[in-house]
Parts: C-alpha cells; sequence; structure tokens
C-alpha cells in the first residue's frame, strides 16, 4: 500500500512537469497533501497518538486544504495569463523530470548498500521530488510557480523525513511547521506587492539590483 | 537568563507595537539592547537563574562559543539601537511606522538568540529559517520597488537554502539512528558512532543551507542585493550578527564531524568556499558602484576569512573567532556610516560621493578609521587576525595558500581602498540633503565600537582573549590556552 502511494506521488510530479496551466499546479499540490495525508495513516502503528494527530493536521488541513486554497486566491486575484511559460518546452521538461527520477533511484540504491536501513523508494522518490521541484523553479518564469514548486521541494522532504524511524521532538515539529506556514505567507504577500508594483509577474522584471 | 533574551524582548515589541509611543518605543528597543548586554555580562560572570520549566530549557544552553556569539551579538545590537534612534529622526517615521520596525528588529533578534542558544540541530534550522521570516520585513522596510526586489531574493533563495539544511537533517539521522536524537551533546558524545558516508552527506547539504545564509560564495547571491537595499541600522544588524549565526550553525555542525574523525572533509571545503568567496569578492570589489553592496562584498570577504581561518583546523581557530569579532564591530560602523552618507548625499553611487570629510567630518573619519579596520591596519585586530591565518597557513605547511590570500587581500584592499578615498577627499559639487547636524546617535555607536576595536588590538583585555580562546577551545574540543598574542 505504501509503496503504491509513493508511486502515484511521484507521478503527480511528472504530471506537474508535462502540463502549463498553474491552476493544475495548485490541485496537484492539493492532492501530494491528501497523498501524504494517506502515507501518515498507513504507518500509524509505528507512532505515538500525539505524533499522529500532528501529523494529520499537518498533512490534511495544511498541506492538503489551507496552503492550496490560500494560494489559488492569490492566484485568482493576481494572474491574468494562467500559463506557467517555461524556458524549455514540456517535452524536455518531462525527459528530464524521467532523468531526474532515474537519478534518484541510482541514489537510492548506492544509498541502501552503505548499510543504512533506508527504503530505496521512500528515498528516492523523495530525492526525485526534491531535485524536479528544484528544476521547474529554475525552469518556470512566473513567479507564482516559483511559490508551488518550494511547496512540492517542502513535500518531498517531508516525504523524507516519514521514513526516519527516530522522530523529531513535538517543539521542533510545531516550529518547522510554523515557518513553513509563515514563508508561504510571506511569499504570498510579496508576490501580491511584486504584481501592484511591477505590473506583472515574471521573474525577467527582478532584474534591477546587479553589478 | 534564556527566558529573559528570548521572550522580554518580544514582550516589549508588542507591547511597543499597541501603544505606539514614541518615548515607549524608545523605552522598548534600548531597554531590548540592555537587556542583552546584561544578560551576555551576567552569564559570563556566571550568575544565572530562571523560571522556565526544565524541558523546555533543555533546548537552550549558553555554552562558551555560544556565549561568545551571543556577547558579539548584543553589542552589536546595543550599537544598532542608539543609530536606530536617528534613523527615526533623519526619515520622519511616525510612532506607528516606528513601533512596526522596533517589533520587527526584536524578532529577529529573538530569531538570532534563538539560533545561537538552541542545542538540539533541528532546533536551531528552526530558528535560521525564522530569522530569514523576520528579516525578510525589515529589509522591505522602506517599500521601495529595489527594495521589494531584494527581499523577494533574499527570503526565496533562503528559504530554498534552508530547505535543503533540513534534507541535511534527515540524513543526519539516517546515518544515527543508534543515537536517536539531534541534541548536539549526543551527536558529539556517539559522534563516532554515526555512519560516516551519512554524515558526510548530510553535512554537505547542511553546509549548502547554512552556508547561504552566511553567504559565502558561490551561494552568495541575495547578499548585496538585501544588503544594499536595507536601512542601513538593518544592513549592519544582517552583516554584524545574523552572518554570525549561520556560522556558528555551520561550527556546531563541522563540530560533529571533527569528533568523527572527519576533519580533512570539512576542511577541504571550507577552505575551497573561503577562497572561493575572497576570489568573488575581489573580482566584484573592483567594479562594484554602489558603496553599501562594496560592503556587502566585503561581507562575503570577511566570511570566507573566517571559513578558512576555521579550515586551517586548530592554529586558524583562534583567528578565526577574532575575525569575527573585529568584522562585526567595523562592519557594523562601516553600514551604520553608509546610512549617514546616504542621509547627506541621497545616493548609493560611489561616484557621486565627493568631498565626504568638508560636508561632515565626522562621518568622513569614521568611514576612513573604520575601513582602516576592516582591511587590517595596524593596530586594529584583523591585522592580528589575518596575520594568525597568515602563520597558521605556514604551519599548516600549506605556504603557497598563504601567497594566494595575501594576493586576494591586496585586491580587495585596493578596490575598497579606491572607492573609500575618492568618497571622502575632494569637493562635493552637489547640494548636501538631509539635516545641517546630525544627531550625536548617528556617530557615538561607530565611535564606540572602533575604540573596543582599538583597545582589542593594542593591548587585549584579558576576559576578551579568555572569551576568544574558551570559544576556539569549545570547536577544537581541546584545552583552553590563552594565546599570546603581541604587546602582553
Amino acid at each position: 500500500m505504501t509503496d503504491i502511494l509513493i508511486i502515484i506521488l511521484g507521478t503527480t510530479m511528472l504530471y506537474v512537469s508535462s502540463v502549463s496551466r498553474i491552476e493544475a499546479y495548485v490541485k496537484t499540490l492539493a492532492a501530494q497533501g491528501f497523498l501524504l495525508f494517506l502515507l501518515v495513516l498507513v504507518g500509524v502503528k509505528e507512532m505515538s497518538w500525539l505524533n499522529v494527530a500532528f501529523l494529520v493536521f499537518e498533512t490534511l488541513l495544511v498541506k492538503t486544504i489551507v496552503i492550496p486554497y490560500f494560494l489559488l486566491t492569490v492566484i485568482r486575484r493576481n494572474e491574468t495569463p494562467r500559463e506557467v511559460e517555461p524556458f524549455i518546452s514540456q517535452f524536455y521538461s518531462l525527459l528530464l523530470a524521467s532523468g531526474i527520477f532515474v537519478f534518484g533511484f541510482i541514489a537510492a540504491f548506492w544509498a541502501a548498500r552503505t548499510g543504512s536501513n533506508i527504503k530505496p523508494l521512500y528515498f528516492g522518490i523523495s530525492i526525485g521530488m526534491m531535485m524536479l521541484s528544484l528544476f521547474l523553479i529554475v525552469n518556470r518564469k512566473r513567479i507564482i510557480t516559483h511559490i508551488l514548486c518550494y511547496m512540492m521541494l517542502e513535500n518531498g522532504i517531508f516525504l523524507l523525513s516519514l521514513s526516519v524511524a527516530n522522530k523529531l521532538p513535538m517543539l521542533v515539529n510545531i516550529g518547522v511547521l510554523l515557518d513553513l506556514f509563515v514563508a508561504i505567507y510571506l511569499f504570498a504577500i510579496f508576490f501580491n506587492k511584486i504584481n501592484e508594483i511591477y505590473d506583472g509577474s515574471h521573474v525577467d522584471v527582478l532584474t534591477e539590483l546587479k553589478d | 537568563m534564556v527566558a529573559l533574551v528570548l521572550i522580554v524582548p518580544l514582550v516589549f515589541g508588542l507591547i511597543s507595537f499597541v501603544l505606539k509611543n514614541k518615548f515607549v518605543n524608545r523605552v522598548a528597543l534600548l531597554g531590548s539592547a540592555s537587556l542583552f548586554v546584561l544578560v551576555a555580562l551576567m552569564v559570563w560572570l556566571g550568575i544565572d537563574w530562571t523560571w522556565l520549566p526544565a524541558w523546555l530549557l533543555m533546548y537552550f544552553k549558553f555554552d562558551s562559543i555560544g556565549l561568545f556569539f551571543f556577547a558579539v551579538m548584543s553589542i552589536v545590537f546595543a550599537g544598532v539601537s542608539v543609530y536606530s534612534l536617528s534613523y527615526f529622526r533623519e526619515h520622519n517615521l511616525s510612532a506607528h511606522h516606528e513601533s512596526v520596525y522596533i517589533l520587527e528588529i526584536l524578532a529577529f533578534v529573538v530569531a538570532m538568540a534563538g539560533v545561537i542558544l538552541a542545542t538540539n540541530l533541528a532546533l536551531l534550522w528552526v530558528f535560521v529559517e525564522a530569522t530569514t521570516l523576520t528579516s525578510a520585513l525589515l529589509i522591505y522596510f522602506e517599500k521601495k520597488k529595489s527594495s521589494l526586489e531584494a527581499t523577494w531574493k533574499y527570503i526565496f533563495i533562503c528559504s530554498v537554502g534552508i530547505a535543503l539544511a533540513f534534507v541535511g537533517i534527515i540524513t543526519l539521522s539516517m546515518g544515527s539512528e543508534s543515537i536517536g536524537s539531534l541534541f548536539f551533546s549526543d551527536l558529539y558524545r556517539h559522534a563516532k558512532q554515526i555512519n560516516p558516508v551519512w554524515l558526510k552527506l548530510s553535512f554537505a547539504f547542511l553546509f549548502v543551507g547554512l552556508g547561504t545564509k552566511v553567504g559565502v560564495a558561490p551561494i552568495h547571491a541575495w547578499l548585496p542585493d538585501a544588503h544594499s537595499e536595507a536601512p542601513s541600522p538593518v544592513s549592519a544588524l544582517l552583516s554584524g550578527t545574523l552572518l554570525n549565526s549561520a556560522f556558528l550553525g555551520i561550527l556546531r555542525v563541522q563540530d560533529i564531524l571533527v569528533l568523527a574523525g572527519q576533519q580533512a572533509f570539512t576542511n577541504v571545503i571550507l577552505l575551497l568556499t573561503g577562497f572561493l568567496s575572497l576570489l568573488v569578492s575581489a573580482v566584484y570589489m573592483l567594479r562594484v558602484k554602489n558603496y553599501k553592496r562594496m560592503l556587502a562584498y566585503s561581507s562575503v570577504e570577511n566570511m570566507g576569512i573566517m571559513f578558512i581561518g576555521v579550515g586551517l583546523g586548530q592554529p586558524g581557530l583562534f583567528a578565526a573567532m577574532l575575525q569575527t569579532l573585529a568584522h562585526s564591530f567595523s562592519k557594523t560602523s562601516l553600514f551604520l556610516t553608509s546610512g549617514n552618507i546616504f542621509q547627506r548625499y541621497g545616493t548609493k553611487k560611489i561616484e557621486d560621493v565627493r568631498g565626504l570629510l568638508k560636508r561632515d567630518p565626522v562621518t568622513g573619519w569614521i568611514w576612513i578609521v573604520s575601513f582602516l579596520s576592516i582591511i587590517g591596519i595596524p593596530p586594529f585586530p584583523i591585522f592580528i587576525s589575518k596575520f594568525f591565518i597568515i602563520r597558521a597557513f605556514w604551519v599548516n605547511g600549506q605556504g603557497w595558500l598563504a601567497l594566494l590570500f595575501f594576493l586576494f587581500m591586496v585586491v580587495v584592499t585596493f578596490g575598497m581602498g579606491n572607492a573609500v578615498f575618492r568618497m571622502t577627499f575632494g569637493d562635493s559639487d552637489t547640494e548636501s540633503t538631509g539635516s545641517v547636524k546630525l544627531a550625536l546617535s548617528a556617530y557615538l555607536p561607530q565611535i564606540v565600537l572602533l575604540a573596543a576595536l582599538v583597545i582589542a588590538g593594542i593591548n587585549m583585555p584579558n576576559f576578551m582573549n579568555e572569551m576568544l580562546s574558551k570559544a576556539a577551545a569549545f570547536i577544537s574540543r581541546g584545552p583552553t590556552s590563552i594565546v599570546k598574542i603581541a604587546g602582553k
């Protein structure tokens, strides 16, 4: 069951690297949040109830509902053209995305040989998700896609952290979530500002400061 | 003590934010700054009391290196607070804007104190990200178009960097399953049990993440933009304290590798990024046209020097600590003075500033003296730290690197000196802007910081030497040996 969920999670990343509408990104983000929630449920018996409650709150409420909904309102308010405008075409993006996943798996099988009891599927997909998010950040012109891909990067990291046997202290968990939440909130504020002041939200407008 | 620095300033900030009264604002800002200095002093004297529950207290602690960084931060913050009074006056800020500024700056300083005092690696991460979020608002404080661009780059680059640092934390816990804790004390005690492959991998991630905040090349892209667009007191705080606190994070992580016997690996990385930072700052120093950006590149250079000091191992550690202190004080002085210059000329372009000594002699002289301090002209302590670093190259048998180091220093000094002297001498052909006479608070912090540096450089007080040596000994895990400095 876990394996299937993780594979679907990986597929969502392939999906975003091939679609062109920004709203599809937001929906994927919500779907990823929900898949992570299911993953938490599957692994529920290995954790304390406090941890489970917290993770359910984080995945179901924050990652699946609050952040995607919040970003969707921001997009509906600001973006007129709703295309992501990549630097490299969708087809090659998809090709590169597959390549990145292959790399992720090679890294995972290499890592499994070092003697640590890691799960190659967890590790490979999360490495792939992180690298692909970084690639998408670099490869998309619209600032809003940067925020969306940053969230996907966070999801990849979350997947990796789920595979760690020893859990972080609750204080740290709360701090991490709070940071993420404030970060997204600030991203949105500054994104709104950029839209207002620059009359557009391409990265190309942000080239005034240089030497 | 911990509660005092982590909670009281926030309460002060909130009170000033709610009341929006100019007098309350000043009490909140200066009160918090004095509190920081006082706490640093009391911890140094060994006085400690607390009313926090024990389970919370185990997450925060003053150790010898933490105390050193905290003391530096407190003094810089005190200077910045005093200077802020002049900033409020010159920019005619309303009580409301003042209180927003104060709340943001206090939240920022508390986040940095959290980074310095955290005893758990993951908690340190939480506070590093918190410093990004709180300082982003400060960088955008003047709400200009260019500061928006700088803020966006800052918050996005640093957030992605810090996200990667979290991967480092996860990989570290994968490699240290037998330890089952991310408290530094546990990691240090059982460092040898950590799987070396995972340890190295996690160091790479943590280094990239925290290094982004430190602003070393090649991950320094945000630094010149943010430093040049922030209000001058905020730039001073960024350069004098934020970079240090992230540097401390790297030192703490590096310590795990040292104890696990992987020092050769970290040293190579530290030396490589250190020299790359010197190269980048040397190249940009020759072509930079904005004096605040020039100071920012000088920060890249100085952080590079600190990395080199640590990368040289035992012989360079004391120098790295001294460099940390002296750079913080000198750069704070420079950035605060750059605020005065901006007040006088209304521009950040080097070529538009002429005849500073005639227009405002005090600012002009502080500008020159701070410059002499940052490049390490005797009697300033950076001379001693650079000298120690060059000596450490020899001790390690890497004399040819010392030559390269020296070459970069010459280029940086030439580039920066060129700009500084062009700005200070000659006649000005533009009208003066700003008030005729700046308040005393626009000069006092710089003068005090520079005076402290001169004293430290000529005859370093024992307590300072002891503090630096203890901090260096903490990193090297060796016994504290008070370093003999020339003239003592």
